[in-house]
């Protein structure tokens, strides 16, 4: 009875030690993805862009710099119905800016300023190190399976499958769901370029979801490099001003 | 023939599949450039059915009574940026032509024409007419010192700003107080100049001192007695939840001056200080529907009773109008509607609610919504649906519709009109 209890704590320990084993593993696979995709800090352009079913589109540009693993900006360039609009992340805290009402208001990670599939947290995306957590790592034949799970309540989707490509350590395909199990979106990594300064990852990311039945909204990326800034642009009195840091 | 197969076949093969469709972006065309100019157009079109036994229609018509009143606005609002260096010249105009059934009007102004002057992102020095706007309350701003009155129905809109000279300093912190940014206004009242903002020959000194604090918004704010009383203030604003936000306002002014008739028409002035709070949320719910609820306590309000005191004059000054043909004693009753009755929420405590629903249907880029402003002393209420539609590149289609109701001598019971349609057209450029 004793050599059953003692082999099954052994056994037990094992399963712990694996398990934890497989989170760390997670965890330093998901710190590459972060730092494969984009400097800590860096200045880039993005064009989104919002297909409904029969075809139409609307795009929005914007321009956007992030300091450390949290703090991030946006500035709606395009269209002009949208342009000066600005949006601030500083970890959990969002603040949305626009011209005509002249303050910024606090605004949450699920809305969404743009409308369609995209929401604030996809805009104002910070380190997935800083939101996720890795439960756990499963193999395929070309990418790590990556299961992760939120690290607090405030983080938009609870949690996210993510297929790591095996080689270059980059996403191919993200599915985000609710704390309830539902499946809110996907997002697909296509279109792998260099950006140059060692940057190289992919320039589009197509989104459906079974929410918003044959939409679809595509994100490009342009111009992205790392670029350093002091902490008081990542501010609600700088919002106003971010247009200033373009050159 | 065959040839013609072969030209058919590699053209479809040239062109991309349904669905397999390829995107391109190149940001070039998005560099800063050192002049901006962009914008709307806006025309409205107002149909107002008015309130012919409402105090304010009798005070405003009395000397052409009409049933409805239709009027029609063209709006050009131009803004403009010119850069060199470290220096910004910034520019927004209102150029409006409005046309009613009475009257036309055409109003030409900068609502903004400042130059900035930013040396670094810490610290900003503005100078000419600029647009300030403080606290965090979205129908109301009790600590608003240095701005024009919002208006609850349109609480979005572009307003006018004062000329001033002021400056912000920004501050970054690691620990719980993150960041403190300090906003100091010298704001001179001459006639010629802010002639508006209160009595003149004053040099009116202002601050605001913002903190980020344990992930909340709090500012302090303060206006020195000049052309308008002292006045102090606080303000916060905080995500409690990822979809709950929670905001407040408190102010205090000195010295407010306060004119109060009653029925019989005799006034009372009196000064004292006003203490005025505005507590709200903004809740996200899962639906995404936006709610925003707001409690507002205006210190400087009138009271129900001394609200229906001026109602019941104003409706037997109107009577007697009506039997005489003397309209002084309407004159009479429209100075005191100048002097703060006829102020857009004159009453003690209100309540807003505004309900917004992101794209119901799978309707892309529509938001319908419903707001609700009730006086709570009088139980008088204004409910204006409305219908948002931005699907269209650069253009916003809006409808909506006021309905006022209330008893005799109530705030909406009293208004000018009992309901209004109003449809607009925005064009950005």
């Amino acid at each position: 009875m004793k050599s059953m209890l003692t082999r099954l704590l052994a056994c037990a320990v094992l399963l712990f030690i694996g398990g934890w084993t497989h989170a760390a593993d997670g965890n330093e696979i998901l710190k590459r993805v972060d730092r494969n995709l984009e400097p800590e800090s860096y200045e880039m352009f993005r064009k989104l862009i919002n297909i409904e079913p029969d075809g139409t589109k609307k795009e929005f540009v914007l321009y956007s710099v992030k300091k450390g693993r949290d703090k991030i900006v946006a500035l709606f360039l395009a269209p002009p119905s949208d342009k000066g609009r600005a949006t601030l992340r500083l970890g959990d805290n969002m603040w949305l800016y626009i011209p005509n009402v002249g303050k910024p208001v606090r605004i949450t990670s699920l809305q969404s300023v743009i409308g369609g599939v995209f929401n604030n947290a996809d805009i104002l995306r910070i380190d997935y190190t800083a939101e996720y957590n890795a439960e756990g790592v499963t193999e395929e034949k070309d990418a790590h399976v990556l299961a992760l799970k939120a690290r607090t309540g405030e983080v938009a989707y609870d949690r996210l499958k993510m297929w790591v490509d095996r080689k270059l350590i980059l996403p191919v395909k993200i599915e985000a769901y609710a704390a309830s199990g539902m499946l809110i979106k996907t997002l697909h990594f296509k279109d792998i370029q260099d950006f140059g300064g060692g940057i190289r990852r992919p320039a589009t990311v197509e989104t459906d979801s079974p929410l918003y039945k044959g939409y679809k909204s595509v994100m490009l990326y342009s111009q992205l490099k790392k670029r350093e800034l002091p902490d008081e642009v990542f501010t609600l009195n700088y919002l106003p001003r971010v247009e200033d840091l373009r050159k | 023939m065959r040839r013609l197969w072969f030209v058919c076949w590699v053209l479809l093969a040239a062109m991309p599949a349904r669905g397999a469709e390829t995107y391109s972006f190149d940001a070039t065309e998005f560099q800063k450039k050192p002049y901006e100019l962009n914008g709307y157009v806006e025309f409205r079109y107002d149909r107002f059915r008015l309130n012919n036994s409402g105090a304010q229609y009798q005070l405003n018509n009395y000397l052409a009574p009409r049933v409805n009143l239709e009027r029609t606005t063209a709006l050009f609002k131009p803004s403009g940026k010119m850069r060199s260096g470290d220096f910004t010249l910034n520019a927004r105009a209102h150029v409006e032509f409005q046309h009613d059934t009475v009257d036309s009007a055409r109003t030409g102004r900068f609502d903004e024409l400042y130059a900035s002057y930013k040396p670094q992102p810490g610290f900003t020095l503005d100078a000419g007419k600029t647009a300030l706007k403080w606290g965090k309350g979205y129908a109301w701003n009790p600590v608003g010192f240095v701005e024009r009155l919002k208006d609850p129905n349109d609480p979005e809109l572009a307003r006018e700003g004062f000329t001033a000279l002021s400056a912000d300093f920004i501050r970054n912190f690691d620990g719980l107080l993150q960041t403190v940014a300090f906003t100091p206004v010298l704001l001179p009242a001459r006639s010629h100049l802010n002639g508006d903002f209160g009595q003149p020959g004053h040099n009116n000194v202002a601050a605001k001192l913002y903190l980020l604090y344990r992930d909340t918004d709090i500012d302090f704010m303060f206006l020195s007695k000049g052309s308008r009383t002292r006045r102090v203030g606080v303000d916060f604003s905080r995500n409690v939840t990822s979809n709950l936000e929670v905001h407040g306002e408190w102010a205090r002014v000195e010295d407010v001056q306060r004119r109060v008739t009653d029925a019989a028409g005799n006034v009372t002035a009196s000064v004292a200080n006003a203490h005025s709070y505005l507590l709200g949320v903004r809740y996200l719910t899962e639906r995404e529907a936006t709610l925003i609820a707001e409690y507002y306590r205006n210190g400087g309000g009138y009271g129900d009773s001394e609200l229906r005191g001026f109602y019941q004059l104003a409706d037997s000054a109107y009577r007697q109008f009506l039997a005489t043909g003397v309209t002084a004693p309407l004159q009479r009753t429209q100075n005191l509607s100048q002097s703060g009755y006829g102020r857009p929420n004159a009453g003690r405590n209100y309540f807003y609610l505004r309900a917004s629903q992101k794209e119901p249907f799978d309707i892309l880029y529509f938001t319908p919504s419903v707001t609700l402003i009730a006086n709570l002393n009088d139980r008088s209420v204004s409910v204006a649906p409305e219908m948002l539609y931005t699907g269209i590149t650069n253009v916003e289609l809006r409808l909506r519709t006021f309905f006022l109701s209330g008893s005799n001598y109530t705030e909406f019971g009293e208004k000018q009109n009992r309901r209004r349609l109003e449809l607009m057209v925005r064009l950005y450029f």
